[in-house]
């Protein structure tokens, strides 16, 4: 048995993880100056920006006075799928309803190309319906949100049947940053987050009318591990204020078969943990979380997991975080199942759509 | 012919692939072979199926046939739904010398006297195993035949295997079972799978079991490396470090086709030691679930090793799926953390809950006999 301990291995592992096999105190040092190495190396060369290095900790903010009750429960129950949009040309909040009947029109019209016209029976017709959601921003000179929804008849009812929502979708801009609001030119809207559920048909076909009607484009929006890493340490720093019931955080790693390894810790301890990592109040601003504690944050989880598995976490992708409050997968699906904290979210997720977007 | 044979035999039909609708009849040996003969099997199922049904109309075949045919299908196909595995305890002194005959006889009158309405079939399969199907029926119903349960036997060994059994059934059939294999009592195994080959080779040690004794001086390319392994002086550097990850990782897991499990659950309730001073100060115990889940998990443990992502030589804690048993465990090689089940668990939602037991019973932990870790020296 000793001999197969000090047997170890020579695999040259990524600089930040080889330095944490080493077990004296030196390396803790050399580690920290790593740290600050390699998330320059993260910098995307064509593009000077990344996402903020710091931000405020998530405030939770009741949102319910100012929703209907069944659109935020469509809000918090459903899981959305992210895209960017560019900045909508003349879009005007006050002319939904017309917005609406377009759209109808629009969808009517689609399903009509190249299929025969039925003799008899009721098409399949969408009704689409253009509502504000009052009360999701978070500073001046941003766009309100707006909700569209598609509803429509079930298939095979009868004439007299209700209809029912079967697509929705929702744009948004919480936080999009000043600068970038009033570099907008004139007549421009900045609502640069999308969330859709539905069929994808439908999605695309949403799409198509409004990069015809305001020239705009939409674009996929995959979170990455920085964002998600962020999500999960917003998320422990709500455990006290918000029933966290836990944090779960889902590697993949690339062997073959493909291995995933699920970490679901208890919320007190992770936000133990948080807090332990979190530099004394007084020296920085309050309430401002840096980039370093996050990474620093999810690094403890990955040596605590390495220390008795001698797996490097590393080495796979993070590819979901959830909690009770929500959860957020790398393929850009979301779910914000608590209200109060649905804004602070919505501002971490609009600055990633602001990032990919190609401006 | 009854309704409820009529659709368990389209419900058959329908579940066996067309390509196997032949051998399958054939198998089943009932049908004579101008008959066999004269099913056209390129029609649509449904064509099959009426066909079947007017020749068991013809020979007065019931629900005790079509059954048949189903055990045999599932026998070859045991992939359908959970297994869980039993391990029967405490042999009384002729535990070992039950026969099949025996056997049959003991649960088929013990499992009679606790339930009424209750269908059983028995099958032996080559490899010393029974297979028995049960229909469960309720004191003024029919058993029912569209949900059966699947329970595997080997003989003269103390695994039982389950699929699909009915909570409240189950501490009946766990009785019959125990006085028909004159054993005490039994437990669960901790072991789950969906295959259930795999749990088998696993819990019986049925696998190959290879360790060889020269490992090739390179890895296998993978794609993403062939540029690298296209190059000689990489290949030379790397060539001792691979073929060390790759014993290592052999002897941890062997050379050979590993029992494929889906899935297993850690539970750790360790001291965190880390570079935040208040965790260091807490006495309590971080706790938190890992779980490992993969279409073929101690492949990728394997591959994890070979490859680097897990230093090698291997814990104990990732190889303990094949060696090491038992509810509480310790790694010796890490005296300062004590890995034990603990208190709490993840239910599938996702919600943490207290749970007064150690150890839970619905959880896929996997647990395996005891064994000593033969020494290579």
């Amino acid at each position: 048995m000793e001999q197969k301990e000090n047997r170890q291995s020579g695999e040259r592992t990524p600089c930040s993880v080889a330095l944490v096999q080493r077990r004296s105190k030196s390396y803790r040092q050399s580690y920290r100056s790593c740290l600050g190495a390699t998330s320059r190396l993260f910098t995307p060369g064509h593009a000077t920006r990344r996402l903020n290095s710091s931000r405020r900790a998530p405030r939770p903010r009741d949102i319910k006075e100012q929703l209907d009750p069944g659109v935020l429960s469509l809000l918090t129950r459903t899981e959305w799928q992210l895209s960017y949009v560019t900045p909508l040309f003349q879009f005007r909040h006050t002319r939904l309803k017309s917005y609406a009947r377009q759209l109808s029109a629009f969808m009517a019209a689609e399903r009509q190309q190249g299929v025969a016209v039925e003799v008899q029976g009721e098409e399949h017709t969408y009704r689409g319906r253009f509502s504000l959601l009052p009360g999701l921003v978070e500073g001046e000179g941003e766009a309100e949100a707006v909700l569209i929804q598609l509803w429509s008849r079930p298939a095979f009812s009868r004439a007299d049947a209700a209809e029912k929502p079967v697509w929705s979708g929702w744009f948004s801009c919480v936080r999009g940053g000043d600068d970038y609001l009033r570099s907008l030119p004139p007549d421009f809207v900045g609502l640069p987050l999308f969330c859709s559920s539905g069929a994808e048909s439908l999605t695309a076909t949403v799409k198509a009318w409004f990069s015809r009607h305001f020239d705009c484009s939409f674009g996929a929006l995959p979170l990455d591990q920085d964002t998600l890493q962020w999500v999960a340490a917003l998320w422990a720093n709500c455990h006290l204020e918000a029933d966290l019931r836990h944090l779960t955080l889902l590697w993949e790693i690339p062997v073959s078969p493909p291995l995933k390894v699920s970490y679901a810790v208890e919320p007190l301890d992770a936000w133990t943990l948080w807090s332990g990592v979190r530099r004394a109040p007084s020296a920085v601003e309050e309430g401002v979380i840096g980039v370093g504690e996050v990474e620093e944050f999810v690094q403890e989880l990955k040596r605590h997991f390495h220390r008795h598995f001698r797996l490097q976490l590393s080495a796979g992708n993070l590819t979901q975080v959830s909690s009770g409050l929500g959860a957020a997968k790398s393929s850009g699906r979301v779910k914000i199942s608590s209200s109060r904290y649905l804004v602070s979210t919505l501002s971490l997720l609009t600055e990633c759509a602001l990032l990919k977007m190609p401006i | 012919m009854d309704d409820v044979t009529r659709r368990l035999l389209q419900r058959i039909v329908r579940r066996i692939p067309s390509q196997m609708l032949r051998p399958m009849l054939e198998k089943w040996g009932r049908l004579q072979q101008k008959q066999l003969g004269s099913i056209d099997f390129s029609l649509p199922k449904i064509a099959i199926t009426e066909h079947l049904l007017s020749i068991c109309q013809e020979k007065g075949w019931g629900t005790k046939h079509i059954t048949e045919l189903e055990l045999l299908y599932v026998i070859d196909n045991p992939n359908v739904g959970l297994w869980h595995a039993f391990q029967l305890v405490d042999p009384e002194d002729d535990a070992l010398m039950v026969e099949m005959m025996q056997f049959k006889e003991q649960f088929k009158s013990n499992l009679n006297k606790l339930v009424q309405n209750v269908s059983i079939k028995f099958k032996k399969h080559t490899d010393e195993a029974i297979w028995i199907r049960l229909a469960w029926g309720e004191s003024f119903s029919k058993p029912n035949h569209f949900t059966p349960t699947f329970v595997v036997h080997h003989l003269q060994s103390s695994y039982v295997f389950m699929n699909n059994v009915n909570s409240k059934k189950k501490p009946l059939l766990y009785q019959a079972l125990v006085l028909a294999t004159r054993y005490q009592s039994i437990k669960h195994a901790n072991l789950s799978g969906r295959k259930l080959h795999g749990i088998r080779d696993l819990l019986m040690k049925q696998y190959e079991q290879v360790f060889p004794s020269k490992f090739p001086s390179h890895i296998p390319e993978r794609t993403e490396d062939k540029e690298k392994a296209n190059n000689p002086l990489i290949e030379r550097e790397q060539s001792a470090s691979s073929s060390n990850r790759l014993q290592l990782a052999c002897e941890a897991f062997g050379e050979g086709k590993l029992p494929e499990i889906q899935s297993a659950v850690y539970r750790l309730e360790t001291k965190f030691r880390g570079q935040s001073k208040n965790m260091a100060q807490s006495k309590e115990p971080f706790k938190c679930v890992v779980t490992f889940s993969s279409t073929n998990l101690l492949e990728s443990l394997r591959n994890c090793a070979s490859s680097g992502i897990a230093s090698t030589p291997v814990v104990p804690s990732a190889t303990h799926v094949t060696y090491i048993c038992g509810c509480v465990y310790g790694l010796s090689a890490h005296p300062f953390s004590r890995v034990r089940f603990g208190t709490w668990g993840v239910t599938p939602k996702g919600t943490l809950q207290t749970s007064a037991q150690s150890y839970p019973f619905s959880v896929f932990a996997v647990e395996n006999r005891r064994r000593r870790r033969s020494h290579p020296e």
